[in-house]
Parts: structure tokens; sequence; C-alpha cells
């Protein structure tokens, strides 16, 4: 029988939800914790984990919603946490207890987890999930028997109909869980000998836990260097073969699992016609699977510009109005220019995108709930593999052409890292959001408004722009599948759930806690670059700023408004040009001449290396339009009439538009995007080659966009 | 010896062995263990990957990884 382990209850606690992929975990830890829940990072390593703290009787108890696992050996970054979190690896988010989930419906692989998460000793319990879709296929579960069985408490739910899921909460609520007698005799997988010197001198509980240890001894930088040092001498001593004994051990588990399901498990077979297999055949269909994926696109697409555009029009003046209010408010003075020109504009310029991403974000999330995403994945994987991308590649390329931090996010569950590197290493080039305002500006001056047959000119060039990113994508991805050299099989196993109703609220909740990781993210480099740039741009060697303010005329003396408003602009434009920020322009200028830009144009590359949109208002500044002047019709104007002093033509002629355009599409103008790669890969390698290579293939393509139109 | 990835569509196979490779584990965690049944569900388009049916779960295999999976006809 298995030991109570809780006689004296603890005050808080924390529970991990734990189990396969799709077997709804997620749905029953949105049921349990709501809105309260928050989003972390795991310490070392970057996969989102989910928390939230609840109180449930007089006891606070943290929940955790870990990323599914087929096993706890880990294969994927996702799956490593797992691993991390059971091993107590993570000392902030070693649980307590162990809640697993398993899919009533496939019961044995569910188990599969379970009793490795038994044999680990951890005080458990399981959720037998999805007991409507077991019954639709006639399977029953004896759940007395199979709480004799596994000696742990089991509850059957059905969490999209809150089935069951008060019975959760009272059996955390009263700590139920129960530390389970180890499932395989783990003695037999290991010397008798090796395990007990290893659990001795690392003090661990049972010889499941020596044999992970050995499993990850190399993996995780956990040993010291002369502990690791002497485990190996141990295992080779004990001429211990890991490979074979992890066989093994699989191969024993499932057998025993494969007893107690024979005792628990009732099956009636059902000759039913599954309504997922019928779907199947249309949305997986050759012909109509593609075109059903390109509509979905065009919607997505459709909704991420149009839908969005007014609610950003509607942020975008709220931070306007704000930093002029705010500017009336407070006396003049440098502290109320670095709020009203630094941070207002900063905070702004993240929180404008939060209706693309949120839109976005709902899509995603509607197409993996109800099921669809992995179809795309099985629809895609062949055509992407010649580029070495995988089927799975998809999601995060189509995450960036909202924002590249999402889509590289979304790269953790792509199970080998050359697939999943090379992701991550492209997905900036789809054309994100950030990217919009410059080419509206910029083909507005280029582009005549002129119609070919039914195509709008300046459409045509804009959808140009991001097919040009979409080739960008394909061919350096294939470039670097060619470059890049590691010893890894590419693979791909997807597994198809049935379709169902996507649950609304998942979905909500979900683009909720997304977009505000997503704020929260680039927010924070976003804010401090702004600050940063703004400091460089208001100050400058002071005798060049004295000589240039000197050098504006100031108008005499009962100048009309508009003449004082002139002055101001001319002023401020002055100023700038003589900042450190102006400084670096004219110093990169012979650098940049050959794509066709003058120092100005320099300028505005410098201080939208932070974020591409920063263009905009750099712009804005130096052809003193003035920085209330939100109205990007005013900057076309102003830049279109730009004469060059010393040639005497347009500064920005068709040649340096789409040589600009084409500069903007490549380069690496994104300090977040650089900082969630660093995480992602977990050091500056990465990111550095990233912004090196892009940074030159911006800087080639430009130049040659400059000479093929000029 | 026949493996996954000639399994036509309509026939049913038993599973005989996971061939050893380093994908072998990930292949049986997912629920691919001798005796079980499986058949073929959908081909991708351009024939890559293969969407089969286990038991109760559909999963989706490229074909280098269907070879790894040894199979005996049903009948």
């Amino acid at each position: 029988m298995p030991e109570v382990l809780t006689p004296e209850k603890l005050s808080t606690f924390t529970v991990a939800l734990i189990g396969n992929p799709n077997v709804g975990k997620t749905t029953i830890f949105n049921r349990l914790t709501g809105l309260r829940q928050k989003v972390g990072n795991y310490p070392g390593v970057t996969v989102d984990k989910r928390f939230a703290s609840l109180k449930i009787g007089d006891q606070n108890t943290t929940i955790i919603d870990l990323p599914g696992t087929y096993s706890i050996y880990p294969n994927s970054e996702d799956e490593v946490i797992v691993h991390r979190v059971l091993n107590g690896l993570d000392k902030t988010s070693k649980p307590d207890f162990v809640l697993a989930v398993v899919d009533m419906s496939s019961m044995e692989r569910g188990l599969f987890l379970v009793t490795q998460i038994m044999d680990l000793g951890l005080p458990m319990a399981v959720v037998l999930n999805m007991s409507d879709t077991a019954e639709e296929q006639g399977i029953k579960v004896k759940t007395h028997q199979l709480y004799k069985a596994l000696g742990v408490p089991v509850i059957q739910t059905n969490a999209r109909s809150n089935k069951g899921i008060s019975g959760i909460t009272d059996l955390i609520g009263d700590q139920m869980f129960e530390q389970p007698a180890s499932f395989l005799e783990s003695d037999r997988l290991l010397p008798e000998q090796l395990s007990t010197a290893i659990q001795e001198r690392f003090s661990l509980d049972n010889s499941y836990q020596a044999y992970q240890l050995i499993r990850f001894h190399d993996k995780e930088p956990i040993l010291s260097h002369e502990e690791s040092e002497w485990l190996r001498q141990e295992i080779k001593g004990a001429d211990f073969d890991i490979k074979s004994t992890q066989l093994q051990e699989t191969q024993d588990r499932y057998a025993a699992i494969q007893q107690v399901l024979e005792t628990v498990v009732e099956k009636t077979d059902m000759k039913k016609k599954r309504l997922t297999d019928m779907l199947d055949k249309v949305l997986l269909h050759k012909i109509g699977g593609y075109a059903i994926f390109l509509g979905i696109l065009l919607v997505i697409f459709q909704a991420v510009f149009a839908w969005s555009a007014m609610p950003m029009d509607l942020i975008d003046g709220f931070f306007a109005s704000l930093s002029a209010s705010v500017a009336g408010l407070l006396p003049e003075g440098l502290l109320t220019d670095l709020i009203t020109e630094g941070i207002i504009p900063g905070i702004g310029g993240v929180v404008i995108f939060i209706p693309q991403i949120a839109l976005l974000f709902a899509f995603l999330g509607i197409l993996e709930d109800t099921g669809y995403m992995s179809r795309v994945v099985f629809l895609m994987d062949r055509l992407m593999r010649p580029f070495g991308l995988n089927g799975k590649s998809v999601v995060p390329l189509i995450s960036g052409i909202a924002c590249a931090i999402p889509g590289i996010m979304a790269t953790r569950n792509i199970g080998n890292w050359k697939d999943r590197l090379i992701t991550i290493m492209v997905t900036p080039l789809m054309s994100c959001s950030a990217r919009l305002p410059v080419y509206v500006i910029l083909i507005g001056i280029a582009v005549p408004a002129a119609n070919i047959g039914p195509f709008n000119l300046q459409a045509l060039v804009m959808l140009g722009m991001y097919l040009l990113g979409v080739v960008a994508v394909l061919v350096t991805a294939w470039v670097l599948k060619l470059v890049l050299h590691f010893n890894e099989r590419s693979y791909l196993m997807v597994e198809m759930p049935l379709f169902r109703v996507p649950r609304w609220k998942d979905v909500l909740i979900t683009v909720y806690s997304k977009s505000k990781t997503f704020v929260f993210e680039a927010g924070k480099v976003i804010l401090a670059i702004s600050i940063v740039l703004w400091v460089l741009a208001t100050y400058g060697p002071s005798s060049a700023r004295e000589e240039a303010i000197a050098a504006v005329e100031v108008p005499a003396d009962g100048a009309s408004e508009e003449e004082m408003l002139d002055y101001q602009h001319t002023l401020e434009s002055a100023e700038l040009e003589s900042s450190y920020i102006g400084i670096a322009g004219r110093f990169i200028e012979p650098a940049i001449r050959p794509l066709g830009y003058d120092w100005k144009i320099g300028i505005a590359l410098i201080t939208s290396f932070a974020a591409r949109e920063v263009f905009v208002s750099t712009m804005a500044t130096l052809y003193s339009v003035g920085s209330e002047v939100e109205d990007e019709l005013t900057i076309q104007e102003k830049l279109k009439s730009e004469v060059n002093p010393t040639t005497g033509e347009a500064v920005f002629n068709l040649a340096t538009a789409i040589s600009l355009m084409v500069f903007y599409a490549f380069a690496m103008q994104c300090m977040s995007t650089l900082a969630v790669v660093y995480r992602e890969t977990k050091g500056w390698k990465w990111p550095l080659i990233q912004t090196v290579y892009m940074t030159a293939l911006a800087y080639v393509s430009a130049f040659i966009a400059y000479q093929l139109f000029s | 010896m026949r493996t996954a990835d000639t399994i036509k569509k309509g026939e049913v196979a038993i599973i005989d062995k996971i061939l050893p490779s380093e994908l072998t584990l990930n292949l049986m965690e997912m629920g691919f263990l001798p005796g079980k049944r499986i058949s073929l569900l959908q081909r991708a388009p351009l024939k890559d990957p293969m969407a089969f049916r286990l038991e109760n779960t559909v999963i989706a295999l490229r074909k280098t990884e269907a070879q790894l999976i040894e199979v005996i006809l049903e009948n």
C-alpha cells in the first residue's frame, strides 16, 4: 500500500502539471487558475513557464503548467524543462507535488510518462482527461482498479466541459497526493553497487534518480568537473551501457503498463467513422489542402493589416496627445523632454503593435486549438525541407509577419537543433509590422499611385516587399543548411490530434498572456534604447551645438505664429544635426553614399537600429516636420521636396527610396529580436552572426537596388 | 521484411520491431511498439510525410522515420 506522505499539511506548496502533448493540460490549468496566471522564464533555459498562485482553503498553492512531453528523457527544448523541474535542477520551481494528466483514449503512452515520474519518487496524482472522446471510442477505465495498481489518486475529468475540475481543486486543497512505490524495479536496470555508490555520493532517494543522473550527467552543467569525472569512472568501472539499458527500460515499462491496462481498461470496438478523418480528407488534400491553407493565410494577413489599423491609429493618437499634455503639465526642462520625447514615445512604439500581435496570436491560438496547426506542419514539411527548414518552421515564420519575437519563441518545439537554429536565424527576414510604416512612407514618395490593369502599383510594390522577405528567408535558410554542420538527424514526429471546436476562453487567455509577454520583453529593450538615443540626440559637443543654434535665423519681433513654428522646427533640426547622433550620421556617410543615402538618412539608420519604426519619427524631426505632426503625408511631402545642397537633385528619388526599403527589409534593426535570439541560443555567437549576415545582406542588396534603379 | 513506409492505404500491419537508430526511443515513446496495429491514413502531397493511425492516435512521420519500423501485414 502507498505510504501517506503528508501527515502535516504544507501551508504553501507547488503543483506541477505534466503530461503528453494534446491531453488537455493547459485547459485544466486555465480552468483552475483563470486570469491569475503569469508567464515567466525558467532560469537558465528559455521556455515560458506559466504559473499562477491560488488560494485553496487556507493554503497558498502555486500551479505550474509544463510543456507537453512523451517521456522524462527530453528531445526538444521545451521537454528539457520538464526534466529540469522534475529533477529539482531549477531550485525555484521544484514542485512539491505532480499532477499528471493522461488522455484517457491513449492511456498506454500517458502511463509511460506517469510511471517514470512515479519511479522518481515524487508525490503525485493522476488525472484521466478527455473522458468524452474515450467513451466515444468505446474505452472505459475502472478508476479504482487503476488507483490500486498505481498507488496514487486517480480522477476522471473532461476539462472542456468542466467535468471533474472541482475534484482536482479538492484534491489539491486537501493535498491528497501520494508518494508511490516505484513502478518498475529499476534496481534491475542499474548494477546495485553502482546505484548505491551514486546514491550515497549525491544523497539521492532511489536508484531511478541515480539512473537519471547517469543519463544526464554530461548534458547538464549540474555537476562539478570533479563530480562528473568521478561518475564517468564509476560508469566505466561497472561496464554500464546507458543506451541499451534505456531501450530495456522502455520495453520493460511498456510491458508492465500493458499488464496494468489489461485489468483496468474495457474496450468495445466502435466502427464509427470519425469526423476528424473526414475533415482530414479535405484539409490534407493535395490541392484543396493547400488552397485552404492559403485562404487562411490571406485572412490572417487581412486581419493583421486591415483590422488592426483602427486600434493602432487610436493608440498612436493617444500617445501623441499624452506626450503633448504631459509636456503642457510639467515645467519646461530636460526631464520633461526626456519623458515626452524619450519615454512616452518609446512606450508608445511598443504598445502600438499590440493590436497586430494580439490578432495574430488569436488566429494562431485558434488554429492550434482546433488541431489544424499540426496539419499545416504535415502539409508543409516536404516543401520546406529542401531549404533546411521543416514543417514546424511554418508557425514561427507566419508569426514573423507581425513580429519576429513571438516567432523566434515559437521555434522551441522544433526537436532538432539545426532546423531550429536555421529557423531562428531567418525568421527576422519576414517583413514584420515595424517595417510597414517605413514601406508606406517610402512607397508614397517613390512609387506613383498609378494602376497597372486592375492593380494599384503602390500595393504591388508593397506585396513585392513582403515576397522579397519570403524569398530571402528561403535562400538564406538554404545557404545556412549548406554551411552549418551538426551531427544531428533531422526528423519529424507530430501527433495530429482530433479536430475540436476552439475553446474561446482559452484562446483569449493565451492572447492576453502572450501579448503581455511581448510588451514586457520588447518594451524593456526599446524603452532603454529610446532613452539612450534621446540622450545622444539631445547632447552634442557644446561648441558645435552653439554654432548650429546661432546659425538659425531668429524671426523678427511680431513674426506670425507660422513663422515661429517654422523657426522652432528648424532649430530642432539644427540641434539634432549637431548632436552626437548627427556627428555619427556624418561619420558613416562615406559608407552609405554608394547606397544613395546622405548623412541625414545615416542618422535615421543609426536611430532605427533599436527598432525600425523609429525611422519615421527621426525623419520627422530631421526634416523639421515637428514632433507633434503624426501625419505620414506631411513627412512624405517634406521628404519629396528635400534637395541635396551639393548636387541640387532630389534626395529621395526612386533609386534611393527602393534602396532604403530593401535595406530596411533585410537589416537586423531590432534590439529586442537580438535579445530574444541571445536568450534562445544561450549566447552571443548566433545573434552576432545574425546581425553581421543580415547587415551585409541589407548593404549588398540595397547597393544593387540603387545601381539598378538610378 | 517490410517497413512502414511501404504500407498502402487500406492495409493494416502489425509492428514487428523498431530498427536501432538514434530515433528508436523517440518512436517507442510515442507509442510505436512491437505488436501494435498500424495503418496508413494519409500521405502528404509529394508522398512525404506520412500520417499513420496507431491505436487511437494519428502520428505523422517522414518516410525516413517510417523506414525504421518493421511491420508484418495483417492477412
